[in-house]
């Protein structure tokens, strides 16, 4: 089995050394890849994009990153039915690559926001997160953490199943609470919350463990 | 221009011109004058302080770099070491609050990743003005976006903060900023000190701007009503620069591409250059049109004063300079080469070719002047020999207690923190909602980092308050289990001019030392910040601290809260000092206080504090501080567990004793606990009592406060959204 996972480093990338432990901690070989790289679209067994301030969040959040070189394999891998998951920033750059649907906007407290928070299961990814977890509770660091999707397409996500899961208390004023969302094939998700950040009693919970061990 | 003019611009004095003629042997000319104005300013010579900051307690065998280098590091055992200071960046922030506080975050990280660490933790002090203060709620949420912005973009989470209120600081806040690196077993720790002549100097970076030109001497003397002017003295942050920067350079450290590397912070190139120089006792020769430029209408002045942010100065040997610029260039960075290290001792700048200038650097750094100003010796103030409680009936004290919580000054500051990342680096154990913040480093080990400094207990009696900004953080490490191991210091002065406040920097440096030297803390980094006055008015004199303490692992660490229902709660005191301290300012009380502080007993004090707490079954701990036992409490209480104390408190719930600590311990455990204070208290000044238990719902002192545990919570965590209701 190719345990290989591509990590992938945007300038201003900041949760990249503690996604990679994650991923080593559950087991598998995490290996750095760089915006400028390109690479084959089943080098990989999984695809994580880290959070954190790509391109100093300049013009839009993820928009700049989007355009990065590494992102045409990322486009790839995700036809080929990779399993990709964006975290924070990461999802931002999803969305703003059109590989996840909706957009990612300010708080709307306008405030960036740190804390705890509940997360309830809607649907399971057939990747991230094993089928026990329905409830997770797992830390949430952003600015722009405010999901939104315009009325009409918000039905569709639902009835798609493309509707991951959802805050227990809204944080941000995401659409319906939403706080994590899936591609209609299912292999690409995208988690506001960080779980790399819940794997060991030290950091106050171990729920985020599974989001990277459902991969063995 | 006339003399008298130009040592008014350069902000000068007509002795210290004196002391230029003599050295030069000539009038200074040309750049000459703007060297001398940045160096020789107080904030880059230190030139009021320097005679006293010698006498501070600084020795320890885990000491690796002490003052003089960018930041203190110290040995935690098995190969690994951290590095940390903290920094005012107090005058840019009443400017401009946002570029201020952001620009104070980016240059301490820029100290601590100079020396070779990563960085892994940021801590912030904070003073303001009343909230009625003009511009204080929007200096407030300046600051606090500055900070926020900055630190959690470049990926560095915030563990603990403090935050003050007091009208002395209405025309002048303060925001010191900290920060701690690691390092790794192996992984080098690095200097200022260029050497090898024929090196090369590389500037690393953004690009030159003039942003921050002569911002060392504005933050070198007092305001007054022309500060909108100012602005242009302020820099502007990048810190998604500053990240591209962290990574880069610490890449070509590890892979051993630097000799020496400096920040260029205070005065920009002309510090970083000439101390570099002076300090490895070699010259430069530097291409002052070499330098990048945002702007190229800049003069040589400019270049040379700028404090355009996210620069580096390198000293590199020249067969290394490919592969670094490789390095810089990965990273979206330009890395290039505008001088050399010559056999000196003179630094030359020269500007398309042509020298303007040639002079030794240690004239303007080992020989800036140093003024030994006026002061007195410390007396004691504010003593009296015995006094009386302020009574009250119970229903009057838990009205009080809850209009105490509900102000400013006490209530909670999780708004604050809400706005940092404090996870970021996966390392986090305690955040910002404990009294002590901590991270686990790679070996297992707990580094454990507090902040301290009381203004009320310095205006109360300044040595008091410099003993106690060592003390108090000391003690809220070892109620944790930590060993308290070393410190760093930021010397918020007004104004060195005037013999009262000089009486207390020194009496502060004084109480601090003894402080540090009882129990076995060196101070190993640190800035002075003086000139905290505007129109004659000072602040309270203010020395911020930081210390960092060292556990085993992370199991049965006691938490800030209370854990379990029935828990027994015990009150450890050693009263040496009893006063009022803030519930008399607050409530407009003469201050009045009996007793001293000594600093042995108070080490030894800390040393028992930290066996009690290694206990397992010690649930939480914290020290009683501002206003007493009754605040400790609600403080601890968490939406369902609240306490009943049914032992009398004798001197009431408002007195203030130096030192109480209280410990919550499960009863299956309570044995063992008591068995080993009996053990190891020998001091019979020391005494310890069990005073109530953890109570769902309820919040009872016997004779003293009744409340429903409700109405302490929702004052303590909602009234801050009512205070500064403009804001949220």
């Amino acid at each position: 089995m190719n345990k290989t996972v591509g990590v992938i480093r945007f300038l201003g990338t900041n949760c990249d050394q503690d996604v990679f432990s994650a991923i080593k901690q559950a087991g598998l070989s995490p290996e750095w890849v760089c915006h400028q790289d390109q690479f084959d679209k089943s080098q990989y067994m999984a695809l994580f994009l880290p959070g954190g301030f790509s391109h100093g969040d300049y013009l839009r959040c993820g928009a700049l990153a989007a355009r990065a070189p590494v992102m045409k394999s990322v486009v790839e891998a995700s036809r080929h039915g990779t399993p990709i998951l964006g975290i924070c920033n990461g999802f931002q750059i999803l969305c703003e690559a059109n590989l996840l649907p909706g957009v990612l906007v300010r708080n709307n407290s306008l405030r960036f926001r740190d804390g705890w928070v509940g997360l309830q299961r809607v649907q399971q990814s057939p990747q991230f997160g094993s089928d026990k977890l329905i409830y997770a509770k797992l830390p949430i660091a952003h600015g722009e953490g405010r999901y939104y999707i315009e009325d009409d397409q918000v039905k569709k996500l639902f009835d798609d199943e493309q509707v991951w899961c959802v805050y227990e208390r809204n944080p941000n004023g995401s659409v319906e609470n939403i706080a994590g969302v899936m591609n209609e094939n299912k292999n690409v998700a995208g988690l506001m919350p960080h779980p790399e950040r819940a794997v060991a009693d030290f950091m106050g919970g171990s729920d985020g463990l599974s989001f990277f061990t459902s991969l063995l | 221009m006339e003399i008298e003019q130009k040592l008014k611009h350069y902000r000068l004095s007509r002795s210290e011109y004196d002391q230029i003629v003599q050295q030069l042997g000539r009038p200074p000319e040309g750049v000459e004058w703007a060297l001398y104005s940045a160096l020789w300013s107080e904030h880059c010579s230190y030139k009021s302080s320097r005679i006293h900051l010698k006498k501070i307690f600084n020795k320890s065998s885990r000491v690796v770099a002490g003052f003089g280098e960018n930041a203190g590091v110290i040995d935690l055992g098995l190969g690994e070491r951290v590095a940390f200071k903290i920094e005012s960046h107090n005058h840019p922030s009443f400017i401009e609050p946002y570029e201020g506080a952001a620009t104070g975050v980016g240059g301490i990280l820029r100290d601590i990743f100079t020396m070779g660490a990563r960085p892994i933790a940021l801590a912030n002090y904070l003073c303001f003005g009343e909230v009625k203060a003009p511009r204080m709620t929007s200096l407030l949420d300046g600051v606090v976006r500055g900070i926020g912005g900055y630190g959690n973009c470049v990926g560095v989470p915030t563990i603990t903060g403090q935050t003050e209120f007091h009208t002395s600081y209405n025309k002048n806040i303060l925001v010191n900023a900290l920060a701690v690196g690691y390092f790794a077993p192996e992984e080098p720790v690095l200097r200022a000190r260029a050497e090898g002549v024929g090196n090369l100097v590389v500037y690393v970076g953004a690009k030159t701007g003039k942003d921050g030109v002569h911002g060392a001497s504005m933050a070198s003397e007092s305001f007054d009503e022309k500060n909108e002017k100012k602005k242009p003295t302020i820099q502007k942050g990048d810190p998604f620069y500053e990240k591209l920067l962290i990574e880069s350079c610490i890449e070509v450290m590890k892979k051993k591409l630097v000799v020496a590397i400096q920040d260029m912070g205070a005065a920009g190139l002309t510090s970083s250059s000439f101390e570099m120089a002076a300090q490895g006792k070699v010259g430069f020769c530097l291409n002052l049109d070499k330098i990048p430029l945002r702007d190229s209408s800049m003069t040589p002045e400019e270049i040379l004063l700028s404090e355009s942010q996210e620069r580096m100065l390198m000293v590199v040997r020249p067969e290394n300079l490919i592969k670094l610029k490789a390095v810089f260039a990965h990273w979206g960075l330009d890395a290039e080469a505008i001088g050399e290290v010559t056999a000196g001792p003179e630094v030359e700048l020269f500007w398309h070719g042509e020298n303007i200038c040639k002079i030794d650097p240690r004239f303007l750094v080992d020989e800036a002047p140093r003024y030994d100003k006026p002061y007195t010796k410390w007396q004691d103030k504010n003593r009296v020999t015995s006094f009386k409680p302020y009574e009250y009936g119970i229903k009057a004290k838990s009205q009080k207690l809850l209009e105490l919580l509900r102000d400013p000054k006490f209530v909670s500051r999780n708004w604050i923190y809400d706005q940092y990342d404090q996870r970021v680096g996966a390392k986090t154990v305690f955040d910002c909602t404990e009294s002590v913040g901590a991270q686990r480093l790679p070996s297992g080990k707990i580094l454990g980092l507090v902040l301290g400094g009381r203004p009320y207990v310095m205006r109360f009696d300044a040595y008091v308050g410099a003993i106690d900004c060592i003390a108090y953080p000391a003690l809220e490490l070892a109620a944790k289990g930590f060993l308290p191991l070393a410190a760093t210091d930021c010397l918020n002065f007004g104004s060195p001019d005037n013999p009262e406040i000089m009486s207390e920097f020194v009496a502060t440096i004084e109480g601090m030392s003894a402080q540090c030297e009882a129990l076995h803390v060196p101070i190993i980094s640190g800035n002075v910040s003086f000139y905290n006055e505007t129109l004659g008015e000072n602040i309270t004199s203010t020395p911020a601290t930081g210390l960092v303490g060292l556990k085993d692992h992370f199991e049965a660490t006691p938490r800030s809260y209370f854990q379990n229902k029935n828990d027994e709660i015990y009150l450890l005191r050693l009263p040496l000092l009893k006063f009022q301290g803030m519930f008399a300012e607050v409530e407009k009380l003469s201050q009045e206080g009996s007793g001293y502080l000594d600093v042995k007993k108070v080490a030894s004090f800390a040393d028992l504090t930290r066996h009690l707490a290694l206990v397992k079954g010690v649930s939480a701990s914290r020290v009683v501080g501002k206003i007493g036992l009754a605040y400790a409490l609600a403080r601890m209480t968490t939406a369902e567990l609240g306490v009943e104390i049914d032992k009398v408190i004798n001197d009431g719930v408002f007195i203030e004793n130096l030192y109480e600590v209280l410990f919550t311990v499960n009863s299956d455990s309570a044995l063992q606990f008591r068995e080993l204070f009996n053990k190891l208290s020998q001091n019979n000044e020391i005494d310890m009592k069990i005073i109530g238990h953890v109570r769902e719902g309820i919040f009872k002192i016997k004779n003293e406060i009744d409340l429903p545990l409700s109405e302490i919570h929702s004052a303590y965590n909602t009234n801050w959204e009512v205070l500064f209701a403009g804001l949220s």
